[in-house]
């Protein structure tokens, strides 16, 4: 009796003391939106890259010991599907950030009463020519670009070397192929299981990328034309097949259970293979694994029609809301313009973030990694192809990975899975 | 007894409390929202029941759908088997019955995203290197085709239920009469003779109680399904939970999801209570 007794008290004060301090933070989080602390403007940022969490919030914390007027608060979750679904529950709750991303046209569209324009900071003005595409409306800028990636072969260069091909004489898709049956035909020497890691567990590496390559040309390599199709050419599909047919074929078996973490750090970075179809941003887990492999790496392009363009694309864009206090936006705008346009900006998203600028006045010497090296070289050339498949209808990349998995099963003809992957944009569309 | 006072409700509010919160009240809002076309941003605008109409020739749904009930028949039967044999087992005579126990019931402590992942190893290293070794080509390529991906599915989920059936099952076994028992065997009943007909319709409740959470455990998974095969390969192995999430936040179909949701819901409450319905009905009192 006495302990039921004492069970009764204890869970009453226990829920007393639950209730004042969800009280007590309440009253806390309204005082300083409301601009309390002082004078200090606040500017929530959430954001969702998590590899450069920390070194983001070394950055905002340098900015507020310069601006003592500017609060800055960083909140990041990680990657993808989570980041969407939390910033939707976050507008839901009303507890708006003042700074957050979008990937371009599709998201810009879907949060289109949400966005200020941002042509009139410095960042937007300094930004490379095509990167602001997806986030144009008229005159008007909606979003900053985080950075630019790349992606292509990655492979590594001792193998190449010890098996002696020339990565930079490969131009179009029969040097491809002869180079990887000269490494094929030397796999034991070599001590390699195979020559490519081709990660067909994943439906977003061909859905997005590998398919990119071949289609960009439809839409002139432009985002939006992609944006706006109400169907899919694919006049390519013929030689996608050949470049799917070629990785299925010399990879590690079985592709279908292959993840990216087997074909990173498992299969490449174990020098088990010679290349894989991958971007700079595998660099540091390459790093990490073997820093020795790391400084051998290197990238070329998918070979499309006798042509080697590297695909440069812009992944993720600031945004700032709508919905945010005028003085949190002004606030806002100047953290980004500082971010990329001030010299400690500059310094930290080249050394501490090891970005890809996408932005002019960068010193490319200082880029860090022989990927994003060879890619800053290719985009400053010029020649780079455009990323289409931010433009491609929402999840429609998902689900033409999907039918090219079953073409990987032998479950249906390639003509077959691609015929039905143009329906199901078309529907989309509709 | 006096239960309908003012005390009563007073203790019963806290959960009532909780329970409306968060139980109740989302409920209702996604019903409602499953007639709008909401994306999760922007305002949301009554479209009628165009959500549920469309979903009738989403192959996709239906292929979850489907999946789904197959893995669950095929859950349920393994994982109630086992349950009970690893409950006879632990209730025999044997020694170490303590640490068996224990140790059945480990996995269920796990969760399942790491279950997921460990299992993922097993299937696509230690199969494929058995295999390799002993020439087994079954054993080989697990989880790159939707028959393994299903198999692999099933094997995760009774892995990890099993042991917690084995302990529903083991508290109904322990409650048989030993007299009965001991009466049938000096009668000249045979094991399966005493299993099938003083032990078996004894721990019939057990069944209840086990099938509706097996069942019901089975058609709601997700982290599993994610952590395996990710719903790979070709969506071949998708559950419903799954795609509704994706429909959700993926393709930004909030509202159709919420409609695929609330289906979902009713086809589980449906099953769970007939279940529970014709169970009570063959439960033996002693």
């Amino acid at each position: 009796m006495l302990t039921k007794k004492a069970f009764v008290l204890s869970s009453a004060l226990f829920l007393g003391l639950a209730g004042c301090s969800t009280a007590e933070k309440k009253e806390e989080s309204s005082g300083s939106s409301g601009g309390g602390g002082g004078d200090q403007t606040v500017v929530d940022i959430f954001q969702f890259k998590v590899e450069f969490k920390n070194q983001f919030e070394e950055l905002a914390k340098q900015y507020e010991e310069e601006h003592p007027e500017v609060d800055i608060n960083v909140q990041t979750v990680g990657g993808g599907n989570d980041y969407a679904s939390a910033l939707k529950s976050k507008f839901a709750s009303g507890d708006e950030p003042a700074i957050f991303n979008i990937n371009g046209a599709v998201d810009v569209q879907q949060y289109r009463d949400r966005l200020i324009d941002v042509s009139d900071t410095k960042a937007a003005g300094a930004a490379l020519e095509g990167t602001l595409e997806s986030v144009t409306e008229g005159e008007q800028v909606l979003g900053l670009p985080y950075n630019q990636e790349g992606y292509g072969f990655v492979y590594n260069k001792q193998i190449f070397e010890e098996a002696g091909v020339d990565a930079d004489s490969i131009k179009s898709m029969e040097d491809l192929t002869k180079a990887v049956e000269t490494l094929d035909g030397k796999k034991d020497e070599l001590g390699i299981d195979a020559v490519f890691a081709f990660a067909g567990k994943e439906k977003w590496t061909e859905g997005n990328h590998g398919s990119n390559s071949f289609i960009a040309d439809d839409f002139n390599g432009s985002v939006m034309e992609a944006f706006q199709a109400k169907e899919l050419p694919f006049t390519k599909a013929e030689q996608y097949k050949e470049y799917i047919d070629l990785q299925n074929k010399y990879s590690v078996q079985p592709v279908l259970s292959l993840d990216y973490s087997q074909q990173v750090e498992e299969l490449f970075s174990t020098g088990r293979v010679a290349m894989i179809k991958q971007g700079n941003w595998v660099y540091p887990t390459i790093e990490q694994m073997d820093p020795e492999l790391a400084e051998n790496v290197g990238i070329f392009p998918i070979p499309v029609d006798g042509e080697t363009k590297m695909p440069v694309g812009v992944p993720q864009y600031w945004a700032v809301n709508k919905n945010a206090d005028e003085e949190a936006q002004k606030a806002a705008k100047e953290f980004l313009d500082w971010l990329y346009t001030s010299d400690e900006g500059k310094e930290a998203v080249l050394t501490q973030f090891k970005f890809i600028p996408a932005y002019e006045g960068y010193d490319a010497d200082k880029i860090a990694d022989p990927l994003s090296k060879t890619i800053y070289e290719y985009a400053e050339a010029g020649n780079t192809q455009g990323w289409v498949f931010l433009g491609y209808p929402v999840g429609w990349s998902d689900i033409l990975g999907a039918h090219l998995q079953k073409y990987l099963a032998g479950e249906t003809s390639w003509e077959e899975a691609i015929e039905a992957a143009k329906n199901d944009w078309k529907k989309a569309r509709q | 007894m006096r239960n309908k006072d003012f005390m009563f409700w007073l203790f019963l509010a806290p959960v009532l409390f909780a329970l409306g919160t968060v139980v109740l009240l989302p409920l209702i809002y996604g019903i409602v929202y499953s007639f709008t076309d909401w994306d999760g941003v922007n305002a949301a605008e009554f479209i009628g029941v165009k959500n549920y109409v469309e979903l009738f020739s989403d192959q996709g749904f239906l292929n979850s759908l489907w999946f789904t009930f197959k893995f669950s028949i095929a859950s349920v039967i393994v994982i109630n088997i086992m349950g009970l044999g690893l409950a006879m087992l632990v209730t025999s005579y044997i020694k170490s019955k303590n640490v068996l126990r224990t140790i059945f019931f480990m996995p269920n402590l796990i969760g399942g995203l790491i279950l997921g992942f460990i299992w993922q190893f097993i299937f696509t290293k230690v199969f494929d290197a058995v295999g390799r070794a002993t020439g087994i080509e079954w054993l080989q390529g697990w989880l790159s085709d939707s028959q393994t991906g299903f198999w692999g599915m099933v094997i995760l989920m009774s892995w990890q239920m099993a042991g917690y059936i084995m302990i529903i099952y083991i508290a109904y076994l322990e409650n048989v009469p030993k007299d009965l028992l001991e009466a049938a065997q000096i009668d000249g009943a045979n094991g399966w003779q005493r299993f099938r007909n003083i032990t078996f319709p004894l721990v019939m409740p057990a069944f209840t109680v086990s099938l509706f959470l097996t069942l019901s455990n089975a058609f709601k998974i997700y982290d599993q399904n994610l952590s395996l095969t990710n719903g790979g390969p070709f969506d071949s192995t998708k559950m419903v939970a799954m795609d509704i999430v994706q429909t959700a936040f993926q393709l930004n179909q909030m509202a159709e999801a919420q409609a695929k949701a609330v289906i979902f819901f009713i086809i589980v409450a449906i099953i769970s209570l007939t279940q529970v319905y014709i169970n009570k009905k063959k439960e033996v009192e002693m």
